[in-house]
Formats: structure tokens, sequence, C-alpha cells
């Protein structure tokens, strides 16, 4: 579904990505750990077009060459990433925001769109699975919304989107265990034979609840290790210095 | 300049049915602005405008005479529709056609006399050149007791038969105890190149509530002055919207002077411009007793070499202790070809006040236009979203739903 090769990636003169290559195939759950600064939200931000990198390589995603994609066409075609940091939008009703997403999405890919009474129908239906509030659906996108609030919001729009490949960018950071059991679930929920994942954390936590097929550690912009669901227990022991 | 003012200003009173005690006024005020001049760079506040060179670049030389006598048609596509209102419609300053079908006749005085007593003096060289040349005082007053039951719309038409490049209308509004009045201004012009003041004095008794939409919103080459003075009594309400996108140069001053315990004004407006439009808000907020509140939001956004101001003064007097006054601007600078300039003023004599102002401006954030584009809207869909929502916040502003779903559609902003 995605593969990654050699992508290199620098920010003027200071190289972030070196040689990282990945492979992720349809139904799979990666988890790439790694300490600070090593290049994780680079690469989530790389996937999901944000500008700003010079970048070479190849990235493919279901064949397709994802440089040639703009972020919306990426949206388009499935992939969705779950921001660190959500971004407050102003004056954005967050349940039309959903509904105008949703439907850009299905108009691209030439599916019908969803009138309001079919979208109320699944926001609810997401929202209580997701035992998120819908009267914040009421309000601005993530305006005075708590640190966890927002990452569940990511989360449901994640689950009506139902993107091919979600990619989850520190999704647990700040979580308290029951916002980051709601999230697993919305995760575990998605997880089908052709849906992927990549999650990107600091901590093995999150894997308690979510169980990764592959694990990679990411240090220095390339992947120095990768193993089953033991590395990240292995990692949680030893810390990334005691790796080697 | 001068001789043309003088030539002018014998030939349209000529004929006048002034008795020459009220022509002699006039030309006090006349040989003022005369003094005066068109107001420019020299003054503080056209610091950021300055209207006199402004004027000579796009206009040129002024005439004054506005001979108003040929007949203009009113036809039903003047009118907004799908909106059941009261009409006033003014064509090149003089009232064409006056409907408040919907209201108690007795309830309602319209007069068009001229009376001295009702002259403002010594504002500024603009209102000088109005009181000079504005041969009728439009004069609305709403009688005690009585609320008007659907909004009035004036429409301030301009169309090619205006003689003069000056046109001067002065319009008054008495609304008396506990009364209330929902007004919308609607500027549309047909006429190019010419410099339009208007000057508007409204009186709100007691209990009485103002509301004032003002809306510029078709693309034309006239210079717009607008000064409105707002007089609030006790317990009185005054809500200002000012929609300020249309005409070439457009500067409206609010000048609301709280004179009554408990009076509140609220000052909102959007400046949305485009294309070398130069548009100004300037506010002056006088709280002068006890317990008196203000609120003024203003918001920008600009493109294409536009520039906006918002000088928003709160003044509050040593008497006017328990004042709450607050103000913000805000701009979205889309283009560095662009200038937003604000001059946020506190004026305080009182110890036990609640005041503050802000002004920010800005790009829009790149970031938040990512984050809108990872979910599936185009680079140009983001951006219209993220104006719309920063626009939508002064638009909730406006207390009646109505007026509020009206002005959203003829901007096209979306909830």
């Amino acid at each position: 579904m995605l593969k990654i090769n050699n992508l290199k990636a620098k920010v003027g003169e200071k190289s972030i990505l070196n040689d990282f290559s990945l492979d992720i195939k349809p139904g799979e759950v990666h988890a790439i750990m790694g300490p600070n600064g090593s290049g994780k939200s680079t690469l989530s931000n790389i996937l999901s077009g944000k500008k700003g990198y010079d970048v070479s390589g190849e990235i493919k995603f279901e064949g397709i060459d994802l440089f040639s994609l703009e972020t919306e066409e990426r949206a388009h075609k499935g992939i969705f990433l779950a921001f660190q940091y959500p971004l407050e939008i102003p004056g954005v009703n967050t349940n039309i925001f959903l509904k105008t997403s949703l439907n850009a999405i299905r108009k691209a890919r030439g599916e019908k769109e969803l009138d309001a009474l079919e979208f109320l129908k699944l926001v609810k239906q997401k929202s209580k699975e997701l035992k998120f509030d819908e009267e914040k659906l009421n309000r601005q996108l993530n305006v005075g919304f708590s640190g966890g609030e927002k990452k569940k919001n990511e989360i449901l729009q994640m689950s009506i989107l139902n993107p091919k490949l979600s990619i989850l960018d520190e999704t647990d950071s700040g979580l308290d265990i029951d916002a980051l059991k709601t999230v697993a679930q919305g995760v575990n929920a998605l997880r089908k034979k052709n849906n992927s994942f990549l999650i990107i954390t600091h901590y093995q936590r999150l894997l308690d609840y979510i169980k990764p097929d592959h694990v990679h550690v990411l240090m220095n912009g390339k992947i120095t290790k990768s193993g089953g669901p033991e590395l990240a227990l292995e990692l949680e022991k030893k810390g990334y210095e005691g790796l080697n | 300049m001068e001789k043309q003012l003088i030539r002018d200003f014998e030939k349209s009173f000529e004929n006048s049915n002034l008795d020459s005690k009220k022509i002699n006024f006039k030309k006090e005020f006349l040989n003022k602005f005369i003094k005066e001049g068109l107001p420019g760079k020299n003054l503080e506040n056209w610091k950021y405008s300055d209207l006199s060179k402004i004027i000579k670049t796009e206009i040129g030389d002024l005439s004054f005479y506005n001979n108003i006598s040929p007949p203009n048609k009113i036809d039903s596509s003047m009118y907004l529709s799908g909106f059941e209102h009261n009409s006033i419609v003014f064509i090149n300053g003089r009232a064409e056609k006056i409907d408040l079908q919907f209201e108690e006749k007795d309830k309602v005085k319209i007069s068009e006399d001229f009376e001295l007593e009702k002259t403002s003096s010594n504002i500024n060289s603009l209102v000088n050149l109005n009181n000079a040349f504005t041969e009728k005082n439009f004069v609305l007053t709403v009688k005690e007791n009585y609320s008007f039951k659907k909004p009035l719309v004036i429409y301030h038409y301009t169309n090619k038969k205006i003689k003069s490049q000056n046109l001067n209308l002065r319009l008054n509004f008495e609304l008396e105890k506990n009364t209330s009045l929902k007004l919308i201004d609607i500027l549309d012009d047909f006429s190019e190149k010419n410099f339009i003041n208007t000057f508007y004095n409204f009186k709100l008794n007691q209990d009485a509530i103002l509301k004032n939409y003002k809306v510029d919103i078709k693309n034309n080459s006239n210079i717009k002055y607008s000064f409105t003075n707002i007089e609030q009594d006790k317990n009185s309400l005054s809500e200002t919207f000012i929609l300020s996108s249309g005409s070439a140069f457009n500067k409206n001053e609010i000048n609301c002077n709280l004179n009554g315990n408990y009076s509140s004004a609220f000052v909102n407006g959007i400046l949305s411009l485009n294309k070398k439009k130069h548009h100004e808000i300037r506010t002056s907020v006088n709280h002068l007793t006890e317990s008196t509140k203000s609120y003024q939001l203003i918001k920008s956004v600009l493109e294409n070499n536009a520039r906006a101001v918002y000088q928003g003064k709160i003044f509050v007097s040593s008497d006017a202790q328990k004042t709450d006054g607050y103000q913000l601007s805000k701009a979205i600078l889309l283009e560095d070809t662009t200038e937003f300039n604000a001059k946020p003023e506190l004026e305080i004599y009182a110890d036990d006040v609640k005041c503050s102002h802000g002004s920010a401006s800005g790009s829009l954030n790149e970031n938040s236009i990512f984050y809108i584009m990872s979910r599936g809207l185009n680079y140009k869909e983001a951006k219209e979203l993220l104006i719309n929502g920063f626009l939508l916040d002064v638009i909730n502003k406006i207390t009646d739903e109505e007026i509020k779903n009206l002005i959203k559609s003829m901007i096209g902003l979306k909830e």
C-alpha cells in the first residue's frame, strides 16, 4: 500500500530524514518509535504533502507517486493524518467542517455526497462509538477544546472519513488513560484487511491497546532497527540509547 | 476651488425658499469650509487617508452645484426582494419615494424642513461643507413608545444624472422615549467619480434602541465620507454595523456620546477590500456618565493593493465611573501589496473602569491551511473557509436574525 524507498528530506541545509525506507502492506499496523528530533513528525508531514521540505527518493501509495499529488489529492486517495497539534479554526463549525471534508473526498472519488440527514446519522453513530460529546460538534473547530478533546476529534474525523492509510502523529501524547483507550478503540474499529496504520509515538503505552504488526526504531533520520511488538517492550526497558 | 464654491453656492440658493437668515447662516459654514478646505494628511484624523490628495487624484476639481431637478424613475428592481421592509429611496441626494407601509401613520413623523437649531457646528470641515450645501434637513421622528414593526431600508442611489461632483446629504433621526428602529443603509452607485458626503445625526432618548446597518458592497469609483453622530440618553442602546467593501474610497466616522446612565453602544464592522480600495473606520465612543458600556469589533480582509484603516477611540470622562469599554481590530493581509493601519486609543479620566483594546494583523496561517487541505479541501477552498470563519465572527454580532441572514447572503458567507 505504502512503499517508501530511500527517502531523504532536508529543511535548508539541515538533513532530517536519510535513506528512510518502509513498506506497509494492506491491513498492517506499523509503529514508528523514536526520540525527540529523530524525524518522526517530518515523516508524517511529508506523507501528507506539507510544503517546506526538500525531498528526494520515492514514495508510492498504491502504486502512485505521492510527490505528484497535492495535500488534498492525497486525502482523496485515502491518506489521513491525525495531527500531533490539531489546529484551532475559529468561525468554522465542527459539524459543517466534517461534512464539507467528507463530501469533498466523496466527490473527488466520484461517490454520491451525503445529505444533511445521512451525515447526521453517521456522525451520531461515530461520536457514540468514540464517546465524543456531540454537543462539541456544534462548536467552532477545536476552539476551546482541551488537548484530549482535540485528539479525540482527530480520531472522530478519521473514523468518519474511513481512510485507507491513517497516520497517527503522537496521538497518544497528552492523553489520560481513558482517552487513550478510546483512541485505541477507534483505531481497532477501523482495522480491516485493507486499512493500514502508521502510528508514530514516543512511548510503548499506546501499543498496549493497539497491537502493531511491525515496530521500527527511528533515529537520526533512518530506521535503525525493526521487529515485532516485542521491540517496543524492549525499548521501554532499555531506552533508545541501550538499543545498539 | 474658492471661486467655484461661491459661484455654486449662489446658484444653489438663488431660487431657494430659505429666508435670508438661513442663507446667511449657511454662508458662515461655507466660509468656514473655504478657510479649512478639504482635510488632508496635516490633520491627525486624516493621517492615514489623505482625502484632499485622493480627491485631487481621483476626481480633480470639484463642482458643488447639484441641480437635481430631472426626475428619476423608480422600479421594483431597486428594492431588496424577499424581505419585508419600509423604504426611503434617495436618488442623487433627493428623497424620491418614502414608503412606510408597515407602520402606524401617526407614530412616525417625517419632515424635510431646514431648521437652524438642528445644525451641528464645528465638527469638521466636511460637516461644514454639508451644512453649507444641504437645502433640506431630512428628519424622521419615532414617537414615544413606538417600535418599528419592520426594518426601514434607506436606498442611497446615485446615477449619471448628477450634475456636480459633490453630493451632500443630511439625515436626522429622533427616537423618542422607549422606541426602537432597525435601519439599513444600502449604498448603490451607478455614478462615477463623485464625492459623496453624508451626515447622520441620531438622538436616542431614554430606553430607545437603534440598530443601524450600513452596507457598501457594490463596486464603484466614488469617494465617500460619512459622519454619524449618536447622542444617547439613559438606558438607550445603539448597534452600528458597517460593511465596507464597494467604493473606491470610504471613510465612516462614528461619534457616539453616551450621555445617560446604562446606555450602551456597539460598533462592529467589516472592511473587505481589493483592487486598490482604501477604506477607513474611525470611531470615537465617549463615556460621559456612570455605568455605560461600549463594544467595538472591526475585521479587515485585504488583497490586491487594498488599504484599510481603523482608528478607534474610547474616551472616559472623570464622571464616567463603572465604564465598560472594549475594542478589538483584526486584519488578514492576503498579499504583501496591502496595508492595514490601526490606531487604538484609550483616554480615561475615571478610576473605576474596565477598558481594553487590541489590534492584530497578519497573513493567513499556513498551518491552518495545511490542516484543512489534509481533510480533502483544495488551497482555494481552505483559504475561503478560513476567511469565512474570520468574518463570520463579526456577522454573528448582529443581533437581528433576519438582518444577519440578509447580510450573510449579500456577501456569500456560509454558516
